[in-house]
C-alpha cells in the first residue's frame, strides 16, 4: 500500500509535467513577415567556381557567388515591442546551400545553412519598417548546378 | 493582407480590441498565404567549362592551391634517343629522354615527375551538375618518324610506361604502345579532378634501320563532353 501510493504521486507528477510541455509548445507561433518592400539591387547571382582547378579527390567544387538586397520589413504591427526577427534559409531545391551574409548595422551579420534560421534582430520596434542592406555570398556544391535557379528567403517572428 | 498587419489604433480599449483582432487575422492569413512574402536570389553558373591539358613544360602564375592561374604555352618538347651503331638491334629497349623541364605538378608544387627520363602529363575538366562522362585525351600519331632521306621508322616503335613520384594503383593516363597512324586515345579525366602521371618513353630496338635522324610529331588532344 505504501509503495502504491509513492507510485501514484510520482505518476501524477511526471503527467503534470507532460501537460506543461506541450502547452508551452502549442503557445508558440510564427510570423511570416511582409518583407515584400525588399528590393534585389543584382538579382541575377553569376556563380563562379572557389577554386577554377579542381582537387586531385576531386572534392573542391564549391561555387560562390554575391547579391545586396535593400530589405524593408514591415513590423507596424509590433510598433513599441520587443521583437525577434529571423532570416530563414527554407530547404529548397536543387539542394543543400550555404549563405552569409553582412549588415549595414540594422540586422545582424551571420551565416544559415538552408532548411535552418538565424537570428537577425532582437530588440525594440521603434519604427513601422526595418531597413538594412544585406550583401550575401552564397556557397553552393557545382554538382547541384546544371542551370540558373531560385533561392527564396524569408523573415519570420515568433510571437 | 498588408492591410491587416499595418499599424493599428492605439490608445483606446477600441483600438486595443481592434490590434488583438487584426493580429489575429493577420496569424490566419499568414498561415493559408505568407508564402507570397519572401524574396528571391536567382543563382546561375557563370563559367562553368573550364579545360586544362599539359604534355611536358606548362606556365602557371603559381600554385593552384595557392592562387596561381594556368596559362597558355605553346611550347613543343622533344622525346629523343640516340642508339650507338652496336647497340642497333639488340632487342634491348632504348630509354628516350626530353628536353622536358616539368617535374612540379601544379595543383600544389609537389615534384611528380623526374627529368629528363620522364613527360608530365597533366589536366582537368571542370563542369557543373552530376558527374559527367569523363574528358578525352587522344593522340595524333603520323604514320612513321622520317629523315632526310625519306627512310622511316614505324611510330609503333615508341612505348612509354607510366607512373609519378608516389603514386600507387592504375595511372590516369596509362602506359602504352604508338599506333602507326591515327588517333588513340591516351587516357580520361573524370569531371572536376586534377589529373596527372608522368610518362617514360622507350624505342623498341629489335630491327635494323638506316643511319639517320628520324623525327614525328605527336599531338595530344583533350576533349570534354
Amino acid at each position: 500500500m505504501k509503495s502504491q501510493r509513492r507510485c501514484g504521486c510520482s505518476n501524477f507528477f511526471l503527467a503534470c509535467a507532460f501537460t506543461i510541455f506541450l502547452g508551452g509548445a502549442a503557445a508558440a507561433k510564427t510570423i511570416i513577415l511582409d518583407d515584400s518592400g525588399t528590393q534585389a539591387l543584382d538579382p541575377a547571382v553569376a556563380l563562379h567556381w572557389k577554386s577554377v582547378a579542381p582537387g586531385r579527390s576531386g572534392n573542391s567544387n564549391l561555387m560562390l557567388g554575391t547579391a545586396t538586397f535593400r530589405v524593408r520589413i514591415d513590423v507596424a504591427p509590433w510598433l513599441k515591442r520587443n521583437a525577434r526577427i529571423y532570416l530563414v534559409l527554407p530547404a529548397q531545391q536543387p539542394g543543400p546551400l550555404s549563405v552569409s551574409w553582412t549588415s549595414q548595422g540594422k540586422l545582424l551579420p551571420g551565416q544559415l545553412q538552408s532548411g535552418n534560421r538565424t537570428l537577425v534582430y532582437s530588440g525594440a520596434i521603434s519604427g513601422p519598417f526595418l531597413e538594412d542592406q544585406l550583401t550575401f555570398e552564397f556557397d553552393v556544391d557545382g554538382a547541384l548546378v546544371k542551370r540558373a535557379f531560385p533561392v527564396n528567403f524569408q523573415f519570420v517572428m515568433d510571437e | 493582407m498588408q492591410t491587416l498587419l499595418s499599424p493599428s489604433a492605439r490608445g483606446s480599449a477600441r483600438g486595443n480590441r481592434t490590434r488583438l483582432r487584426q493580429r489575429t487575422l493577420g496569424a490566419a492569413c499568414v498561415a493559408v498565404c505568407g508564402s507570397a512574402w519572401g524574396f528571391t536570389a536567382t543563382l546561375s553558373p557563370a563559367s562553368p567549362q573550364t579545360i586544362y591539358l599539359q604534355v611536358g613544360v606548362g606556365s602557371a602564375t603559381g600554385d593552384y592551391i595557392n592562387g596561381g592561374q594556368m596559362e597558355r604555352d605553346t611550347t613543343v618538347n622533344t622525346v629523343s634517343v640516340t642508339v650507338a651503331a652496336s647497340a642497333l638491334g639488340t632487342g634491348a629497349a632504348q630509354a628516350m629522354t626530353t628536353n622536358s623541364t616539368a617535374v612540379v605538378s601544379y595543383w600544389d608544387g609537389y615534384t611528380y615527375c623526374s627529368v629528363p627520363g620522364q613527360v608530365y602529363i597533366g589536366g582537368f575538366f571542370r563542369t557543373t551538375g552530376a558527374t559527367t562522362s569523363p574528358a578525352q585525351v587522344t593522340a595524333t600519331v603520323p604514320a612513321a618518324l622520317t629523315d632526310i632521306t625519306g627512310d622511316s621508322l614505324p611510330f609503333s616503335k615508341i612505348t612509354w610506361t607510366s607512373s609519378g613520384n608516389g603514386d600507387t594503383g592504375t595511372e590516369i593516363f596509362p602506359g602504352g604502345t604508338f599506333v602507326n597512324g591515327g588517333t588513340q586515345s591516351v587516357g580520361t579525366m573524370s569531371s572536376n579532378t586534377w589529373n596527372e602521371s608522368c610518362w617514360t618513353f622507350s624505342l623498341v630496338n629489335n630491327s635494323m634501320l638506316a643511319a639517320g635522324s628520324y623525327s614525328g610529331t605527336v599531338v595530344y588532344t583533350m576533349t570534354a563532353p
